[in-house]
C-alpha cells in the first residue's frame, strides 16, 4: 500500500465513522424500537409457550426424570427406534460418531421409563445383556428428584441474578445505569431462552448452568461500557462509547469464537458440554446486540439528559 | 545499552508472585506421594486373604514380582495370569518398598493394582468412569444425624463387600433435604443397586419365632473364605437346562442368640429322616427383606443345645456352569455382607443412578485437550488481528495457560474432582480472564496523557466490578441440585479469584514492561 491510498482509506474510514456518529446521534432513540419490538415478540412467544407447555423450557430427562442409556455398540438406529417406540415412554434415539471417520461410536437412548424397564426392552431387542461400565452407561433420574432439581436450579438462577443486581447497584450507585446493566443481563437470558425454545432444545441441568454463565459474560461488557461512558471525562461521549465498543466487541468475539470452536470439537461427544456451548454462543450473540444497540442508546440518552440538567 | 537491558529483565514483585504461585501449582499437581517410583500401586487388598496376611496393604507400590521389574498394571497382570494358568500351588514373591512378601497359593493374590498416578489430579466419574448414586429415604425426611448413621452403615457394607475405591457422603440441597451420595470409581459392581438401597433385613425363623437377625448384636462373625465358606456342589437337574450351584458358609452367633435357638428347638420333635440322618420337624427359615430365601433342616443333635455355630446355605443359577458359580458367589458375598452389617434403619430409594464407562472417558479427554488448544489459538488470532503486534499475543496466552495450571493445582490441593462441569467451569474462568486482559490491553494501548500505570489502574476498576458480579452469581450453585454442579462453581471461583489476585496484576506489569520498552524505543 503506498502512502496515497493509505491516506485515502484513512479519510474514507474517518468519513464513515463521522457519518455513523452523526446518524447515531440523530437516531439513537429510534434504534431503541428494535429491542422493544424484539422484546414484545419474545414475551408473546414465551406467553404462548407457557400456555402450551405450562413450563418455560423443554426439559430433558435430567430435569423430568427418566433414563438415558449410552450403548457403545454398532446399532442400526432406525430399526431400533421402530422396535422400541411403542414399549418405552417418549423415547428419543441419537447416535454419536467419530469426528474424523464418521464411524458410529455409540447410540444414546433417552426415555421417561425407569432404568430396569428400559434395560429390559433394549436387551430384548439387542439379544445380549447390557453390562454397565462395559458396553453401556446408564443415567437414571427419579421423577421427583428431577422436578426438585429443576425448581432448585431456577431458584439458583434467581438468587444469582439478585446478587448480581445488588453488586451492580453498589458499584454504580445510580438508578438508570444500574438498571441498564441488569436489564441487559435479563434481556440476554430471556432472548436466549426464546431462541433455545424455538430451536427445540431439551435443556438439561448443565444447560441451566449455561444460563448462569450468560449472567457473568453479559455483565462484563455492560460494566465496561457504563464505567467508560459515565465515570470518565476524557474525550467526547461518542469517543468513549466507541472506545468501549472496540474493547467490548473484542471481548465478546474472542469468547464467542473460543466457544464455537470448542462446540465443534467436543460437542459431538458430550451432550453436557455441547449444550453449555450452544446456549453460551446464543447468549453471547444476543449480548452483542443488547449491549451495543440497546444499552448504548440508553446510556447516551441518560448522559445527554444529565448534561442538560447540569 | 547494558543498564537498559538489565532494567528490562527486572521482574516486579507481582510477576514474582505469579511465578511462585505457578510453581506451587505445578508442584501440587505433579509431586505425588509415589513421585519417581516405578511399579504399580495396590488399590485394593481383600481382607483375610493370603495377600493381606503376608502384609500387602492398600497404597503400597509393587516394584518387582519374582524378580521381574513391573512397570505398569499390564506387566503385573501378565505375570500373574501366566503363573496361575494351571491350578497348581506356586510360590510368588512380591517386592514392595516395605520388603519382600512371599505367597504360596494356587489362586492369584486377592489384590487389585493400578498404575501409579502421574499427577495428583483426580478426574470425576464422568471422565474416569464409575458409578454414582444419589439415595434418599422413602417417604421420610431424614435429619442430619440420621443421614450420617446411614452413611456409616453403607460405608461398612461396601468395606465388608470388598470395594474400597468408594466415597459415601451426605449431601444436602437448597431446600434442606439430605441425600446420601455414593460414588464408585472403575467398574460397576453387579449388585450395586441392592448393596446401596436394599434394606437387608435378615431374619432366621423357626415357625413364627425369630432366632436371630443380621447385624452384630446376634452375629459375632461370618466366615468368608477357607474351609467354612464356599461353593460345594453344582448340578444340572435337566439336561439342556440351567445349572445350579450351592454355597454354604458358617456364622457364629452371640450367646443370647444361641440360647434363643436352644429354647425354641427344645420342644421340637425329631420326626424327619433322610439317608444322612434325622432332622427336627420344623426348619430354620431364612428371610431377606421378608422374602424366604432358604429353609435349612436342623439336625437332631442340635435339639435344645446352645450352639453358636450355624451353617447358612443358598444357591445360584446360570445358563453355563461358570455363570452359575459366579451367581452363587455373588449371592453368598451379598448375604455375608448383610449378615455382618445388619439392616438399614430406613427404607431407601435410589433417586439418581449414573454409570459411566471408562472407555468413552479416555477418548473424551483427548478431544477436550484438542478443543482447549484450538480455543487458545483462536484467542491468539483475534488478539493479533486487533493489535497487529505479535508481542502482545504471547502475554495473554501465557497468562491463560498459567491460569489453567493454577486452577488445576488448587483443585488438587482441595481435592476437588475434575469432572465435566468442572471443565466447563475452567472454561468460564479462562473466558473471563481473556475478557479482563483485553480491557487492560486496550486501556494500556490508548494514546493519552495518563501514564500506563494510571490507565491500567483504571482498567482494574472494571475488572474488579466484573469479578464481584460473577462471583456472587456462582454462589447458589454450590448447593443447588444436591451439589452435583458444584464442580462448575468451585472451578470458576478458583479461576476468577486467583485471576484477580495473582494473574491479572502480573499481566498488568508485563504489559507495562512491554509498553515502557516500546516507548523508550
Amino acid at each position: 500500500m503506498d502512502e496515497k491510498t493509505e491516506q485515502r482509506t484513512e479519510t474514507s474510514k474517518q468519513k464513515f465513522s463521522e457519518r455513523f456518529i452523526k446518524f447515531h446521534d440523530k437516531n439513537y432513540k429510534l434504534l431503541l424500537f428494535i429491542p422493544v419490538i424484539l422484546f414484545v415478540f419474545c414475551f408473546a412467544y414465551m406467553f404462548n409457550f407457557y400456555q402450551k407447555n405450562s413450563d418455560f423450557i423443554y426439559r430433558d430427562i435430567s430435569l423430568t426424570g427418566g433414563t438415558s442409556v449410552t450403548i457403545s455398540e454398532q446399532i442400526d438406529i432406525d430399526d431400533l427406534r421402530k422396535a422400541v417406540s411403542g414399549k418405552l415412554e417418549s423415547v428419543d434415539i441419537r447416535e454419536i460418531s467419530d469426528l474424523v471417520t464418521r464411524e458410529q461410536i455409540a447410540v444414546i437412548v433417552e426415555t421417561k421409563a425407569d432404568k430396569s424397564q428400559t434395560q429390559k426392552v433394549l436387551e430384548d431387542y439387542l439379544g445380549y445383556p447390557l453390562v454397565e461400565g462395559e458396553n453401556s452407561n446408564f443415567e437414571f433420574t427419579g421423577s421427583v428428584l428431577g422436578e426438585d432439581f429443576y425448581k432448585q436450579l431456577l431458584i439458583a438462577i434467581l438468587i444469582a441474578f439478585c446478587l448480581m443486581a445488588i453488586v451492580v447497584f453498589i458499584q454504580f450507585k445510580t438508578l438508570v445505569p444500574s438498571l441498564a446493566v441488569i436489564g441487559c443481563a435479563f434481556a440476554d437470558i430471556f432472548m436466549t431462552l426464546v431462541a433455545v425454545n424455538i430451536l427445540g432444545i431439551s435443556v438439561s441441568t448443565a444447560g441451566i448452568v449455561a444460563f448462569l454463565m450468560i449472567i457473568g459474560y453479559s455483565v462484563d461488557t455492560d460494566i465496561l461500557l457504563t464505567t467508560k461512558a459515565l465515570k470518565r471525562d476524557e474525550g467526547s461521549l461518542n469517543r468513549r462509547i466507541f472506545d468501549s465498543f472496540k474493547t467490548g466487541i473484542a471481548m465478546t468475539l474472542t469468547s464467542l469464537f473460543a466457544v464455537l470452536i470448542a462446540l465443534i470439537i467436543v460437542g459431538p461427544f458430550s451432550q453436557i458440554l455441547s449444550q453449555i456451548f450452544t446456549i453460551m454462543s446464543i447468549g453471547l450473540g444476543f449480548d452483542i446486540f443488547n449491549t451495543w444497540v440497546t444499552n448504548v442508546s440508553v446510556i447516551k440518552w441518560y448522559a445527554s439528559r444529565k448534561k442538560k440538567n447540569v | 545499552m547494558l543498564p537498559e537491558k538489565r532494567k528490562m529483565f527486572k521482574l516486579t514483585w507481582k510477576i514474582w508472585l505469579w511465578i511462585i504461585v505457578l510453581i506451587l501449582a505445578l508442584i501440587s499437581i505433579f509431586i505425588t506421594p509415589n513421585f519417581l517410583q516405578k511399579g504399580v500401586v495396590i488399590s485394593e487388598v481383600e481382607k483375610n486373604s493370603t495377600a493381606f496376611e503376608q502384609g500387602l496393604r492398600q497404597g503400597q507400590v509393587i516394584s518387582e514380582v519374582d524378580g521381574n521389574k513391573i512397570e505398569n498394571a499390564g506387566d503385573f497382570s501378565k505375570i500373574i495370569s501366566e503363573k496361575f494358568s494351571l491350578n497348581e500351588s506356586v510360590k510368588l514373591t512380591i517386592k514392595t518398598q516395605q520388603g519382600e512378601h512371599v505367597l504360596y497359593s494356587n489362586l492369584p493374590p486377592e489384590i487389585t493394582v493400578s498404575n501409579i498416578p502421574k499427577t495428583n489430579l483426580k478426574t470425576g466419574l464422568d471422565l474416569s468412569g464409575g458409578a454414582r448414586a444419589l439415595v434418599k429415604a422413602k417417604d421420610e425426611k431424614l435429619t442430619h444425624s440420621q443421614i450420617n448413621d446411614l452413611v456409616n452403615i453403607i460405608s461398612n457394607r461396601f468395606n465388608v463387600y470388598g470395594i474400597s475405591d468408594i466415597t459415601v457422603k451426605s449431601v444436602s440441597d437448597l431446600s434442606g433435604n439430605y441425600f446420601m451420595l455414593v460414588e464408585i470409581a472403575g467398574a460397576t459392581p453387579r449388585d450395586l443397586q441392592e448393596l446401596i438401597s436394599q434394606q437387608g433385613k435378615f431374619e432366621a425363623k423357626i415357625g413364627n419365632e425369630t432366632v436371630f437377625i443380621g447385624g452384630e448384636r446376634d452375629i459375632t462373625s461370618v466366615a468368608k473364605s477357607g474351609q467354612d465358606a464356599g461353593i460345594y456342589s453344582c448340578s444340572q437337574p435337566q439336561s439342556a437346562g440351567d445349572y445350579f450351584c450351592n454355597f454354604r458358609f458358617t456364622i457364629y452367633l452371640s450367646e443370647d442368640a444361641a440360647k434363643r435357638h436352644a429354647e425354641i428347638t427344645r420342644d421340637l420333635e425329631a420326626n424327619y429322616s433322610t439317608p444322612e440322618g434325622n432332622y427336627l420337624s420344623q426348619k430354620l427359615d431364612l428371610y431377606l427383606d421378608d422374602k424366604l430365601v432358604d429353609s435349612l433342616l436342623i439336625s437332631e443333635g442340635l435339639k435344645g443345645r446352645i450352639t453358636t455355630q450355624v451353617q447358612i446355605s443358598g444357591s445360584g443359577s446360570g445358563a453355563e456352569k461358570s455363570d452359575a458359580i459366579k451367581d452363587a458367589e455373588a449371592k453368598m458375598k451379598h448375604l455375608q455382607t448383610i449378615l455382618i452389617t445388619g439392616s438399614l434403619p430406613f427404607n431407601l430409594e435410589i433417586v439418581k443412578l449414573d454409570t459411566i464407562s471408562p472407555k468413552l472417558g479416555d477418548r473424551f479427554t483427548k478431544y477436550i485437550l484438542i478443543a482447549a488448544i484450538a480455543a487458545l489459538f483462536s484467542v491468539a488470532t483475534i488478539i493479533f488481528i486487533k493489535y497487529r503486534r505479535l508481542k502482545l499475543v504471547f502475554p495473554p496466552l501465557l497468562i491463560c495457560t498459567s491460569e489453567i495450571i493454577i486452577i488445576l493445582g488448587v483443585s488438587a490441593i482441595i481435592r476437588q474432582d475434575l469432572d465435566l462441569s468442572g471443565i466447563a467451569g475452567i472454561l468460564a474462568a479462562i473466558g473471563t480472564g481473556i475478557d479482563d486482559q483485553i480491557v487492560m490491553l486496550d486501556e494500556a494501548e490508548r494514546k493519552e496523557s495518563l501514564t500506563v500505570k494510571q490507565r491500567i489502574k483504571r482498567a482494574f476498576g472494571i475488572v474488579l466490578g466484573a469479578y464481584f458480579t460473577s462471583a456472587v452469581s456462582l454462589l447458589p450453585l454450590l448447593w443447588a441440585g444436591a451439589g452435583l454442579l458444584k464442580g462448575f462453581a468451585v472451578m470458576t471461583l478458583i479461576g476468577i479469584t486467583f485471576g484477580v489476585l495473582i494473574t491479572r496484576p502480573a499481566f498488568a506489569d508485563i504489559i507495562k514492561k512491554i509498553e515502557e520498552k516500546n516507548a523508550s524505543a
